[in-house]
């Protein structure tokens, strides 16, 4: 052999393990102490019996037969089903007409949907209350002139708010459901004979139904797991991520036994569901992909009219809470009342106290973004480029932690990190952990899809060069994924500044965020700095997806 | 240039329960041009991926020169691959996709603006040198990316398809300069292709395979005029098969076979079947000379002409359902029987080929 005229010095961790598998097992590290411990442990901890009641179902037994609890659940399940039901009832036709027809004020919507997705849902209900409130502005000058509303409190205003707040997700996997049917699926249609709405009943529907469950998946997931609207709004009726939260909050000291039992209730719903649409859209599942994708067509007047009333009422409501809170952080506000008069007062009040939740949330944000960026695009490449048992093994526990909500972790967090010989709880790291563990699979996911269009010959081309591969990944995979990872960069913090259920507890005072110091406001009913921290709030969402979709090129559907 | 001789010893590959490659034995001389030319699936691009490190294979050794490199990984290997998608570095300029590999190396930059330039000059890109790669054409990425494998001054160029994405022109303009830059060289090269065209054009010596397992290796000139095995005979050129019928032995050291149409084809002994067992004879379509029908000899009834231009070709029903080809180029394709006229047979001087009849 004359070759290899160059001198060889791999470096001591190549030369003994490989670039690649030194990477996998800290992956796995990261994601056994991150998520898998965590669940063992309170999995664990719910089955370890109570004092007075030995057996590993004590726990469950308890949970069953007191209806203080289980009422929780079935609540918790009515107020999802009915929200995942009105969303897809809103939410199909909003996006089909809104792909199909030429209907006014695309852009707005487009907008719309946007800021309504990323806004917290706790500000949507809290805007809910200033405006329908027992006290609301509606409410009062309605009373006055002698219509009486019916009161917004309890299930009804929950499931209102996880309507309008949870539809864009319905709205958003159906809009690029249809950007993958083919125009000539539809012109087939038609020429045999079909109406459009037979059409869209015998095509279309059909088709949509990956992408209609997997809506219908996230709606009721982020309903079942929503703690800040059923506590500002639901007043008297309870639901299961509140009791969760309320054992936490118990001021004779939490009972971690207790709240690790209902976090396991809370797991095996959202895991059940996850597998169930899996398992429903796996069935109907159809491979499309468009040449051609179904185009928009000029709709006769009134037709256009009566669709573009209809998505605008919509997203309107939806962004009313929105606007509200916006206006009325320029409002004098007298504890929940708010006066007509213009003031920058709540924005001054803030000047005390908001340096501490800013700087922490920023600061948690970035490091949490930076951790999933890195993090996610190592994992979703090895998923990619290195199938194998591994690999499907870190695929699947990634995809698990779709499934476990934001308290759950933080429950299980909590178990596992607050006795030697780690203890983590109330510091900085375990909030910036579990907004990393929290994002991560939509890192991998969003890395995944990257590297399936990119093709593999590229980095063979440097492996075969004589790059390492280190040094391929780090001068060729990341460059050309730059883009793509930034993309990721701007969602991954859009969606971790306003998270809130982990961080109401594993947040300590000194850790405090901007969401959790607004749900403090909302609690004690400060609605004027309430909404002037979240008009910031929104804006901090808002900003990076602007750059996202405005310089990136990014569609909506990148959101979900 | 320093290039190795490169030796594959009964390399298999399995995929689960696919066998991919199957016990392939090749050996390529140092400097050789040599092709692996088969349909897709036949095992030839995973066969290049295993020699280039990209897989590992499930048995057998890969040599380059007496130096067996199954454990050197892919990067050490030291080939340099042309890809068929190009696999460009899109965010690398042209002067910076060539450098890559020496970068990689770590050698000096002096040498590499050197090995560099020099590069550039013999691939006419030096006034592209500082382009991006979508401000090329197809034809002058594929030069950037073979410049690239090149300029590292590998053991053995690797090329997997690389023209099978340009346009019919180019295609040929750049298999003449492919071929003409090995020849200068000198580099041992294993090309990949499913073009025979290009396979009997560029290379010393073929590989035929199909299923993983290579059918026949020779020169350009033994692959086309001696098929050793059937696939490769309708593989490799226009080929018509007819059923035939051993009858003994004919002039001159022959073996004589009955054709459907009446026709009486002779074939060296050596090359002749079983006497009894069921053969084909296989010959190839520009072989068949027609002609004005005779009374005894061999016939066919013309039953459609096909125009393609410099080339006629005839549909022959010989017998019920038995059918074959003639191209007739030149004068013959000026004057043409129409359908449904009979004809006369014969074949060039070149004698048919004998195979053992497909058990049915």
């Amino acid at each position: 052999m004359t070759g290899l005229a160059y001198t060889v010095t791999p470096n001591w961790l190549s030369r003994h393990l490989g670039f690649w598998p030194v990477v996998t097992a800290l992956a796995f590290v990261a994601l056994v102490a991150l998520l898998v411990l965590p669940v063992i442990n309170i999995v664990g901890l719910s089955l370890s019996g109570k004092d007075d009641q030995p057996g590993v179902l004590a726990n469950y037994i308890t949970f069953f037969a007191e209806r203080f609890y289980y009422q929780t659940l079935i609540n918790s399940l009515i107020v999802s089903s009915a929200a995942t039901i009105l969303a897809v009832l809103l939410g199909v036709p909003a996006a089909y007409f809104a792909t199909i027809y030429n209907i006014w004020g695309r852009g707005f919507v487009r907008a719309a949907v946007v800021l309504t997705f990323v806004s917290p849902p706790f500000i949507g209900s809290y805007s809910w209350v200033i405006l329908f409130g027992r006290s609301g502005l509606v409410t009062a000058t309605l009373a006055e002139i002698g219509i009486p509303l019916p009161s917004i409190y309890g299930a009804p205003g929950i499931v209102l708010v996880f309507t309008l707040q949870f539809f864009p997700f319905v709205f958003l996997m159906v809009s690029s459901g249809l950007k993958s049917i083919d125009q000539s699926i539809e012109d087939a249609a038609r020429n045999l004979g079909s109406s459009e709405l037979s059409v869209f009943f015998t095509v279309l529907l059909p088709l949509l139904v990956p992408s209609i469950s997997a809506g219908a998946l996230l709606v009721f997931v982020a309903a079942f797991t929503d703690i800040g609207t059923p506590i500002i709004i639901g007043e008297r009726f309870r639901v299961l991520p509140v009791l969760i939260y309320g054992e936490f909050v118990n001021e004779f000291g939490g009972r971690p036994v207790l709240a690790s039992t209902l976090a396991v209730l809370l797991l095996a719903v959202t895991t059940g569901a996850l597998l169930v649409q899996r398992w429903y859209a796996g069935r109907h599942a159809h491979g499309t992909a468009a040449i051609r994708p179904l185009m928009q067509r000029e709709q006769p007047p009134l037709k256009r009219l009566l669709a573009s009333a209809y998505v605008l009422l919509l997203v309107g409501m939806a962004l009313l809470p929105i606007i509200n809170i916006v206006i009325s952080s320029f409002l004098k506000a007298n504890g929940p009342l708010l006066l007509f008069e213009p003031t920058l007062d709540n924005y001054i009040r803030l000047l005390r106290t908001v340096a501490v939740p800013l700087t922490n949330t920023l600061l948690y944000t970035t490091a949490a973004t930076v951790l999933c960026a890195v993090v996610g695009t190592a994992v979703g490449y090895i998923i990619v480029r290195r199938p194998g048992r591994l690999g499907g093994l870190l695929d699947g526990v990634v995809m698990f932690s779709y499934a476990v909500p934001g308290i759950v972790l933080g429950v299980g967090l909590i178990v596992t990190y607050n006795e030697p010989p780690l203890i983590l709880t109330g510091t900085a790291a375990i909030l910036i952990l579990a907004f990393f563990i929290r994002r991560l699979p939509f890192s991998v996911r969003s890395a995944v899809s990257m590297l399936q269009q990119l093709s593999r010959d590229t980095e063979d081309a440097s492996i075969n060069l004589g790059a390492g591969p280190g040094r391929t990944f780090l001068r060729i995979t990341v460059p050309l994924l730059a883009m793509a990872i930034l993309s990721g960069v701007l969602l991954t913090w859009s969606n971790t500044i306003r998270e809130l259920s982990a961080t109401l507890v594993l947040q300590s005072g000194s850790t405090i965020t901007l969401s959790v110091e607004i749900f403090t406001e909302v609690v004690n009913a400060n609605f004027g700095t309430a909404s002037a921290l979240g008009t910031i709030l929104i804006l901090l969402t808002f900003l990076p997806l602007v750059v996202l979709f405005r310089f990136l090129g990014k569609q909506e559907d990148a959101l979900v | 240039m320093t290039s190795t001789s490169v030796r594959i010893e009964a390399v298999s590959k399995r995929f689960g329960e696919v066998t991919a490659v199957d016990r392939v034995d090749l050996s390529v001389a140092k400097g050789e041009f040599f092709t692996l030319l088969g349909s897709s699936g036949c095992g030839k691009t995973t066969l290049l991926r295993i020699v280039a490190g990209f897989m590992p294979q499930s048995d057998g050794r890969i040599l380059f020169g007496d130096a067996c490199i199954d454990a050197v990984p892919a990067h050490r290997r030291n080939t340099g691959m042309v890809f068929q998608n190009y696999a460009i570095f899109p965010h690398l300029t042209v002067v910076e996709n060539i450098a890559y590999g020496l970068r990689a190396r770590g050698l000096a930059a002096g040498e590499i603006n050197e090995r560099v330039g020099r590069m550039l000059a013999m691939m006419r890109l030096e006034h592209l040198g500082h382009r991006r790669p979508r401000e090329l054409s197809g034809g002058q990425q594929q030069r950037v990316v073979l410049a690239r494998a090149i300029v590292i001054e590998p053991d053995v160029l690797l090329m997997d398809e690389p023209l099978s994405n340009l346009d019919t022109e180019m295609r040929v303009h750049l298999r003449g300069e492919i071929r003409a830059l090995q020849r200068q060289i000198g580099i041992t090269t294993l090309y990949v292709t499913h073009d025979q065209e290009e396979a009997l054009m560029m290379s010393d010596r073929v590989a035929v395979m199909s299923g993983g397992r290579v059918e026949q290796v020779g020169t350009p000139a033994e692959i086309f005029h001696r098929p050793r095995t059937r696939f490769v005979a309708a593989f490799i050129g226009e080929t018509n098969f007819l059923p035939a019928t051993r009858l003994g032995a004919g002039g001159n050291d022959t073996a004589l076979y009955d054709v459907p149409g009446g026709g009486r084809l002779a074939v060296p002994s050596g090359q002749a079947s079983a006497a009894g067992s069921p053969a084909e004879v296989a010959f190839r379509s520009h072989d068949l000379i027609v002609g004005p029908a005779t009374e005894s000899g061999w016939t066919a009834t013309v039953t459609d002409t096909q125009f393609y231009g410099a080339t006629v070709r005839l549909v022959l029903e010989l017998a019920p359902n038995v059918f074959a080809q003639a191209a007739l180029t030149g004068a013959a394709a000026q004057t043409l029987p129409p359908p449904g006229s009979r004809v006369g047979l014969s074949l060039h001087s070149q004698s048919p080929w004998i195979f053992p009849a497909k058990p049915q």
